[in-house]
C-alpha cells in the first residue's frame, strides 16, 4: 500500500507529541505559584489540615516522584479527585463533554456547510454582487469577538424568536410530570441553538474566507482552463476539478480549528451559561481546582493532537503527492 | 489542395479586453484565415501580439473581461454565434488544444488516465470502461507505456506530461488541434519527437487522417520544421500569411523579413539581427501602419493609411503598402 510508513510515522509522531504534552501539562501546573491546597478557603482549613491534604495528594514528595505518580495514574486513566467536590475528575468531565460536543458539532457543521457554499459561490462569481455579499458578511462575522456576538444574539434575537438565552434545560421541564423524550430533545435543541449559532457564525466567516481564496487559487490553475476546453460545464468544473483541490487547505484548517474549538468555546459557553467543557474550565480556574484543570488541559491538547493527526491522514488520502 | 473545403475558417476576429482602469485593449484586430484538412499552419509573432488570444477566442475560452466579435466557422457552421451553448459541444470533440505550459494541464489529484478519459466520457464517445483501452492506445501513440495511465501527473517527467497532454488533446479525435507553444521548456530531443508526432498525426500518410494543426510559437525554426504555411502576427493583426517557403524566400512584409533575419543561424558567424523598438500599445487607436516606428522601409502613406490586406501573389497575403503598386509608384 502506498505509504504505510507515512501513516506509521504520523501516528508515532502524534504519540510522541502526546507524551510531550503530558509532561508539559505536569510541569506548567507545578510552575504556577500556589498549589491545589493553597486556594482552599474554609473554617476548618487550618495549616495542619492543609499539610495533611498535601501529604494526601502527594504534594510533599519531590517533583520527580510526583511526575512518576502522575504518569502511573494517567496510565490507569486516573485523573485524580476534584479538590472542592472530592469526586473523581473523570466523572466530573463526562457531563460537560456530553453537553459540549453536540453543540460544537452543530456549530461546526453549520460553518462548514455555509462557509464552503458561500466561499465556492463567491470564488466562482468573483467580483459580482454574490461575491461581495459573501465576502463582507464573512469578514464581518470573522472579525466579531465571539462573546460580543453571543451577547448581541441574546439581546436582540433570543427573545424575538422565543429561544432560551442561557442554560441547557428548562428548569421546570419534567419537574411535575414526566417529559416525553421528544420534549426533552427539543428543549435541548432550543438551548443548544444560540450557542451553536454564535460559534457557527464566527467559524463561518473564517471558513468562507479560506474556501474562497483556496477556490480562487484553484480556479486560476491551468488544469481548470483545460477542463473548460474539454467541454466541461461550470459546475462540473467546480465539482470535479475545483472542490477536490480547494478542499486540501480547507481540511487542514477545519481540523486545526476543530482541535482548538473544543477549548475555544469557553467564551460562548460562558456567555450562554452553557454547562459544557468551556464553562467547566472557567469554574475550575475560579476554584483553583488543579486536578480538574489539569485533566481539561490534557483533554484539549489531546484533541488538538488528534485532529492534527486526522488532518495529516486526510491529506494523505486526498493528495496523491503526499508521501513523506 | 484548394479543391477540399476548409475545415475551419476564422473571419474578421476581434478581441477587446476591458482594462481595470477603464478603456479597452484591442488585442486581436480583424484576424482572418482558413485551414483545410491536414494543413499545418504556424502562427508566429512576438509576445503580446495576440497569438494565444486568437486561439483562445476560437474555443471561447477567454475570460469574462474579453469581448469577441467575428466568426469561427467550423465545417460551415459559425460556432461563436450562440456563445457557450454553441461552442461547448465542439470543445475537444472537434477542436482540441495543447496549452502553453501543458505540463500544468493535469490536475495533480487525478490520475493521468482519468483525465485523458474525461472528455471521451463527457462527449459520450466512450464508457468509462471503454475509455481505458483508448487511453492506453493514445498513450502508446505518444510513446508512453499504456500501463502508466493509473499514475498521477507528479509521477511523470516534464516531457512525459507534455506528451500526455498531446494524448489528451487527441482523445476525442478532433479535427483541429490548437497547439500553443507545445515544445517550449522541453529539451531539443523531446521537442523533436513531439514535433515529429504532430507532423505524422496530420499527414494523410499516418494512421490518423488529416488532423489540422495550428501551431502557435515564436520559434521560427520549429514552424519551418512542422508547418506548410505561416501567419505572422503583429499588434493583433496577421501582417503576412503564405506558404512556408514563399514567406521565407520572398517576404512581402518588412516585419517578416526582419523576423527571419533575427533567427540565429547555426553555421553563420554574423551577429544576430534584432528589431529595435517595441510593439505599439493596443489600448488606443493606431494611425497608419502599426509597424511604422520600427520599419526600415517607411514611405509617405505609412503614416496616415492603415495598410489593408492585399494578395500580391496568389496564396500570399500581406498588410504592407509596399505591395500596392499605385502607392509605391507615387512615392518614387
Amino acid at each position: 500500500m502506498r505509504g504505510a510508513d507515512y501513516v506509521v510515522k504520523r501516528v508515532a509522531f502524534a504519540i510522541l507529541t502526546v507524551f510531550i504534552a503530558i509532561t508539559l501539562n505536569f510541569v506548567l501546573f507545578r510552575a504556577l505559584s500556589g498549589d491545589a491546597i493553597s486556594g482552599l478557603r474554609c473554617r476548618q482549613c487550618s495549616v495542619a489540615f492543609k499539610e495533611a491534604q498535601r501529604r494526601n495528594l502527594g504534594l510533599d514528595e519531590s517533583r520527580w516522584v510526583q511526575y512518576r505518580l502522575y504518569l502511573a495514574d494517567l496510565a490507569h486513566f486516573d485523573l485524580g479527585n476534584s479538590v472542592p467536590s472530592e469526586k473523581p475528575v473523570r466523572g466530573e468531565l463526562v457531563e460537560p463533554i456530553k453537553n459540549s460536543l453536540p453543540m460544537i458539532a452543530l456549530g461546526t457543521l453549520f460553518a462548514i456547510v455555509f462557509g464552503t457554499l458561500v466561499g465556492v459561490v463567491a470564488a466562482w462569481r468573483r467580483g459580482t454582487f454574490a461575491d461581495k455579499g459573501g465576502l463582507y458578511t464573512a469578514l464581518g462575522f470573522y472579525s466579531m469577538p465571539t462573546q460580543w456576538l453571543g451577547l448581541m444574539l441574546i439581546f436582540f434575537v433570543a427573545n424575538a424568536i422565543g429561544l432560551p438565552s442561557s442554560g441547557i434545560k428548562t428548569p421546570t421541564l419534567g419537574l411535575f410530570a414526566d417529559a416525553s423524550t421528544w420534549a426533552l430533545f427539543s428543549d435541548r435543541m432550543k438551548h443548544m441553538f444560540l450557542p451553536a449559532l454564535t460559534l457557527g457564525l464566527v467559524l463561518y466567516g473564517d471558513y468562507a474566507l479560506i474556501v474562497r481564496s483556496a477556490m480562487l487559487e484553484t480556479l486560476g490553475e491551468d488544469y481548470v482552463l483545460t477542463a473548460r476546453a474539454k467541454g466541461l460545464k461550470n459546475w462540473a468544473i467546480v465539482r470535479s476539478h475545483g472542490l477536490r483541490n480547494a478542499m486540501l487547505p480547507i481540511i487542514t484548517l477545519v481540523a486545526l480549528s476543530l482541535g482548538f474549538i473544543i477549548g475555544g468555546s469557553i467564551t460562548v459557553e460562558y456567555v450562554f451559561s452553557y454547562p459544557g467543557l468551556g464553562l467547566l474550565t472557567v469554574e475550575a480556574i475560579d476554584k483553583r481546582d488543579f486536578p480538574l484543570l489539569q485533566a481539561i488541559f490534557l483533554l484539549l491538547t489531546l484533541s488538538v493532537i488528534f485532529f492534527n493527526l486526522l488532518a495529516d491522514l486526510l491529506y494523505f488520502r486526498f493528495d496523491p503527492r503526499v508521501t513523506t | 489542395m484548394s479543391s477540399r473545403p476548409p475545415v475551419i475558417r476564422v473571419e474578421d476576429l476581434h478581441v477587446w479586453f476591458a482594462l481595470p482602469g477603464g478603456g479597452e485593449l484591442h488585442a486581436v484586430q480583424g484576424v482572418t484565415f482558413e485551414l483545410r484538412e491536414g494543413e499545418r499552419m504556424g502562427l508566429v509573432g512576438e509576445s503580446g501580439c495576440g497569438k494565444t488570444t486568437t486561439i483562445l477566442a476560437m474555443m471561447g475560452l477567454l475570460p469574462a473581461t474579453a469581448s469577441v466579435s467575428g466568426k469561427v466557422i467550423l465545417e460551415g457552421k459559425d460556432i461563436l454565434i450562440g456563445g457557450e451553448e454553441t461552442i461547448s459541444p465542439h470543445r475537444w470533440n472537434d477542436i482540441a488544444m495543447i496549452f502553453q505550459g501543458a505540463m500544468n494541464a493535469f490536475n495533480p489529484v487525478k490520475t493521468v488516465g482519468a483525465q485523458i478519459a474525461e472528455p471521451m466520457v463527457l462527449h459520450g464517445l466512450a464508457t468509462r470502461k471503454g475509455a481505458r483501452l483508448r487511453v492506453a492506445e493514445l498513450l502508446d501513440l505518444v510513446g508512453i507505456s499504456g500501463d502508466r495511465a493509473d499514475r498521477y501527473p507528479h509521477e511523470f517527467s516534464g516531457g512525459m506530461r507534455q506528451r500526455a497532454a498531446i494524448a489528451m488533446a487527441l482523445a476525442c479525435s478532433p479535427k483541429v488541434l490548437l497547439a500553443d507553444e507545445p515544445t517550449t521548456a522541453l529539451d531539443v530531443m523531446v521537442q523533436a519527437q513531439i514535433l515529429e508526432l504532430l507532423v505524422s498525426l496530420s499527414s494523410t500518410l499516418g494512421q490518423e487522417l488529416g488532423l489540422t494543426v495550428i501551431l502557435v510559437t515564436h520559434d521560427l525554426p520549429v514552424v519551418a520544421q512542422v508547418c506548410d504555411r505561416t501567419a505572422v502576427m503583429y499588434a493583433g493583426q496577421i501582417v503576412e500569411m503564405a506558404g512556408m517557403s514563399e514567406i521565407y524566400h520572398d517576404p512581402r512584409h518588412p516585419y517578416s523579413r526582419m523576423l527571419f533575419a533575427a533567427t540565429p543561424d547555426l553555421l553563420g558567424d554574423e551577429e544576430v539581427a534584432s528589431i529595435p523598438g517595441a510593439p505599439p500599445r493596443l489600448d488606443r487607436e493606431i494611425a497608419g501602419c502599426p509597424f511604422r516606428p520600427r520599419c526600415d522601409s517607411v514611405f509617405e502613406p505609412c503614416a496616415t493609411l492603415s495598410p489593408p490586406r492585399r494578395e500580391p501573389v496568389a496564396g500570399h497575403e500581406a498588410r504592407c503598402h509596399l505591395n500596392d503598386p499605385a502607392l509605391t509608384e507615387m512615392a518614387s
